[in-house]
């Protein structure tokens, strides 16, 4: 019997490789910078599920939510028969894909990014997936002609202003983004400078070398919350309130997707901060 | 406790009761097992995969898929961890004559995890070569490693001529726990963004992951312990009247010791391997059956093992399907099942030395 | 016959028997007794085989370093002088646990007759635990007979150690407890039995064993040692030692207290 069952498991394998269409109508999104990149191609209405951090646009939101990215449920995923899986870079877990694929659904795993190719990457890692290569094609420009202004305009900042990004200030304890972070790569890609780069990855950051790390502006994720209440948080924390950033008040806070995501709107989110840093240069030179 | 004066059997005699409650675990477990391979949000049915392949017709390819690389996999994974975690928390309970011994005490846990987060944090690292043989089983065979090791470098500790001392292991098991704790601490700080949620996720335990290479890799030390275990039976009885009375009524004390710390560390390093931290099943299944039918190991072992099976894959089917498509964590059901049960034993024989 | 050859025995450091021979038939219950810290407990044990000694030990022709703990189970039980219990175990399940090893293991009849013995018919099915310190001593002492239930095996004895073994019984049930070791003993078993009261050591005994500093002071009948010289200058006190005008049985009176007042 269990001879019989393994036959039946060859050909389960054999079969599934020819099992997905060309072109993939029931798609499930992983990773909330690829639902963007799908929606942004025009192929929302074929998305059927979402994993928890595709939140952009909105309208995803109402879709089944299939979890974390990196703790995929197989035979719920098998369960929805979608034809394709796009998925994030990192999403997981390895066997829950692997089943994923032998079951015929076909699986793409969309590049990291943290620069503008690596977002033209993605895309185009995305709309082959979708077969939709003219759609993807207008999409790589629109966002490469949005990634060069934001490249023009970070050149054109008369200085560098560094910047310090905080993922959290839990009870007072800072959590910054250090070197190799897509935190990291915004400010980069919006002229600034990191403010913090003897940490690798985003890690807790002593007081100290908050008010040694001095930024002239700190950036945070928008948690939905007051932007007055972060401010508040700012500047009456012990280390921070002795920074530049602090003393000027700039503080800026912007969606979580929207800044670091590294998706179709990663341009316009470079624009956006270089904005803000292009105020403080401006001030600080009249 | 006494239903049974009306037969020839002394009161106070539980065996006969235990036994049934046995057969009634068995069945149980049956049951749930096939609830386990029967449900799933894909609506395949086993009866009906089962009724038309022996009819000969072809069975989809999908159905089989899911039923053999799925569900399969995964209720077994569930049995033999759930009975690993229960029967590891029963023998190091009778070892310790401590109801409230568990093998995260003696920093088998600990271990298990440092190892873990070894293989998560630094796997990128490793060479090729370790890469490419491990695969994805890198983090359950650290995380045994590292908990095999902690129980040896323990036993190292604790033992003196051949003699184990209860109160030097459990004050060596703190000590390794906060060791295990730091390096795996230093580690987290290393780690990045990612692999922090990895953590938190292992750190939770799921099913999720269940695969024959895994089963492959784990099941036959979990299996061992299994079935070590019930040799254990008389020896911790005995354990219970004191290591000298042990002796005194016949048995080759430190032998089971040593039997019994090995069973505990495959048991629980195998089980914590496969599917990271699920808690309280070691606690509260042996607990229950001690209320239920007493704490003689002849019954509680195997007992221990059916209840710690059936607990599990409950646990799983409402992890798999309350949040569907997506997937709770299993640790997180069996500690918001477990956490209250455990309490409200606490509450129920507080005041009692048995505990 | 149990014999010991210059027994000595250390706990830790300290060494606490310094080299004692003596030895122990059986059909005869031996009382040792001695003031506290003397060794009387560690005896015990060494014949018990808990504790690591040099020297020689035979219990029954035997060498007791050479019986494996199921061998030895069977031919003595012993009763520590504190017993503990880590589960909610019944009063049948305690003295199952006597029947472990040996022989007996399917002698479930066992567990009621030795309960009735220490008078707790009745009790088997109550949670040790819950019992009385006088009580669960009887329960321990029932598991203890039930592992040597019959005094002779194959026409070899069967031996009973017990350190202090009615310490927490009231006096009826301490004359109930010797009278099942004197059964036992007058069947054919062998008696060894670390007792505090110097009466009822008197009044049970067939021989005493008076240790002192790790050392056998005085070993004999219990007229000849409690009534003897070595007691007071083992105890460190002075005792008078009388004779009851009946049985001539000897017990002592300790004299210090007239003798402060006089």
């Amino acid at each position: 019997m269990i001879r019989q069952i393994a036959a039946g498991l060859v050909v389960a394998v054999a079969l599934a490789p020819t099992a997905f269409a060309d072109t993939p109508s029931r798609v499930i999104a992983a990773g909330g910078s690829v639902a963007e990149i799908i929606h942004a191609l025009g192929a929302g209405d074929r998305l059927i599920a979402r994993d928890t951090t595709s939140t952009f646009p909105p309208a995803l939101e109402s879709l089944p939510d299939i979890g974390y990215v990196r703790a995929l449920s197989s035979e719920n995923l098998i369960a929805m028969a979608p034809d394709i899986v796009i998925a994030e870079h990192d999403a997981g877990p390895p066997e829950v894909l692997d089943v994923l694929q032998r079951s015929g659904i076909a699986l793409v795993m969309a590049p990291q990014a943290l620069d503008p190719d690596g977002v033209a990457a993605k895309i185009d890692a995305v709309a082959t997936a979708l077969n939709l290569p003219d759609a993807g094609a207008a999409l790589q420009a629109r966002v490469a002609a949005q990634l060069e202004q934001a490249r023009i305009a970070g050149d054109a900042l008369p200085r560098s202003p560094r910047v310090m990004f905080i993922l959290s200030m839990q009870g007072g304890r800072l959590l910054v983004g250090g070197a190799g972070t897509s935190a990291e790569a915004m400010i980069l890609l919006a002229g600034g400078t990191n403010a913090v780069t003897a940490l690798d990855g985003y890690k807790p950051l002593t007081d100290e070398a908050a008010i040694a790390a001095d930024p002239d502006l700190i950036l945070m994720m928008d948690r939905g919350g007051d932007h007055a209440v972060v401010l508040a948080d700012i500047i009456a924390h012990p280390a921070l309130r002795l920074t530049r950033a602090a003393i000027d008040q700039r503080i800026v806070s912007m969606d979580g997707l929207y800044l670091l995501g590294f998706g179709p709107r990663t341009g316009a989110a470079a624009l956006e901060l270089n904005t803000h840093l292009r105020r403080l240069t401006d001030e600080v030179k009249g | 406790m006494v239903a049974l004066a009306d037969t020839p059997v002394l009161a106070g005699d539980r065996s006969i009761r235990a036994r049934r409650v046995a057969f009634g675990l068995a069945g149980l477990l049956l049951l749930t097992s096939l609830l386990s391979l029967s449900h799933g949000a894909s609506g395949v049915r086993l009866d009906l995969v089962l009724q038309s392949w022996l009819a000969g017709h072809d069975v989809p390819a999908r159905d089989w898929l899911i039923l053999w690389e799925i569900r399969l996999p995964r209720m077994l994974t569930g049995v033999l961890v759930g009975a690993s975690l229960a029967v590891g928390g029963a023998v190091m309970q009778g070892l310790f004559r401590n109801p409230l011994a568990d093998p995260g005490l003696v920093g088998v846990g600990a271990g298990a995890g440092l190892g873990a987060v070894l293989a998560i944090v630094l796997g990128g690292q490793a060479p090729a070569w370790v890469a490419a043989w491990l695969g994805w089983n890198m983090v359950p065979v650290a995380a045994f490693m590292g908990g095999w090791l902690s129980t040896m470098v323990l036993y190292r500790v604790s033992t003196r001529a051949g003699r184990t001392s209860t109160a030097t292991m459990l004050l060596a098991g703190i000590a390794l726990g906060a060791l295990a704790g730091a390096a795996t601490g230093i580690l987290v700080y290393v780690a990045d963004d990612r692999q922090l949620r990895d953590l938190t996720f292992w750190g939770l335990g799921s099913l999720g992951g269940a695969s024959w290479p895994k089963i492959a890799a784990a099941g036959p030390v979990m299996l061992l312990a299994l079935l070590a275990a019930p040799f254990l039976a008389r020896g911790l009885n005995g354990l219970s009247l004191g290591e000298a009375a042990a002796h005194h009524i016949g048995l080759p004390v430190q032998r089971v010791k040593h039997v019994a710390i090995l069973t505990v560390a495959a048991a629980t390093g195998a089980a914590v391997a496969v599917s990271g931290g699920i808690g309280f099943i070691g606690i509260v299944v042996p607990h229950l059956l001690r209320l239920a039918t007493g704490p003689d190991h002849r019954y509680l072992l195997v007992n221990a093992a059916l209840l710690g099976a059936t607990l599990l894959l409950l646990a799983d089917l409402i992890a798999r399907s309350i949040i569907a498509p997506a997937e709770l964590p299993i640790g997180i059901v069996t500690a918001v099942i477990g956490a209250p049960v455990f309490l409200w034993i606490l509450l129920r024989r507080r005041g009692l030395v048995d505990l | 016959m149990l014999t010991n050859r210059s027994l000595h025995a250390s706990l830790g450091r300290t060494a606490v028997l310094h080299g004692i021979t003596t030895s122990a038939a059986p059909g005869r219950i031996v009382a040792v007794i001695g003031p506290n810290g003397s060794g009387k407990t560690t005896l015990l044990r060494a014949i018990s085989g808990d504790v690591a000694y040099d020297g020689r030990i035979a219990l029954d022709g035997a060498d007791l370093a050479d019986l494996k703990p199921w061998e030895l189970a069977a031919r003595r039980g012993v009763l520590p002088q504190a017993a503990t219990l880590a589960f909610p175990f019944t009063v049948a399940e305690v003295v199952r646990l006597g029947l472990t090893s040996g022989t007996q293991a399917d002698r479930s009849d066992l567990i009621g007759r030795a309960l009735a013995e220490v008078d707790l018919t009745g009790f088997s099915g109550r949670y040790y635990q819950e019992l009385s310190g006088g009580q669960q001593a009887r329960v321990q002492l029932a598991r203890v007979r039930a592992q040597v239930w019959d005094p002779v095996v194959a026409g070899r004895p069967r031996w009973l150690f017990l350190d202090e073994p009615v310490a927490a019984l009231d006096i009826a049930h301490q004359i109930g407890v010797m009278r099942v070791l004197r059964r036992f003993a007058d069947a054919g078993g062998g008696v060894v039995i670390v007792l505090h009261d110097l009466n009822l050591a008197a009044m049970v005994a067939d021989d005493v064993w008076l240790i002192h500093d790790g050392l056998l002071l005085d070993a004999g009948s219990p007229a000849r040692v409690i009534g003897g010289s070595a007691l007071a200058e083992a105890y460190g006190c002075p005792i008078v030692a009388n004779r009851l005008p009946g049985p001539q049985a000897t017990f002592v009176l300790p004299h210090g207290l007239w003798a402060a007042a006089g």
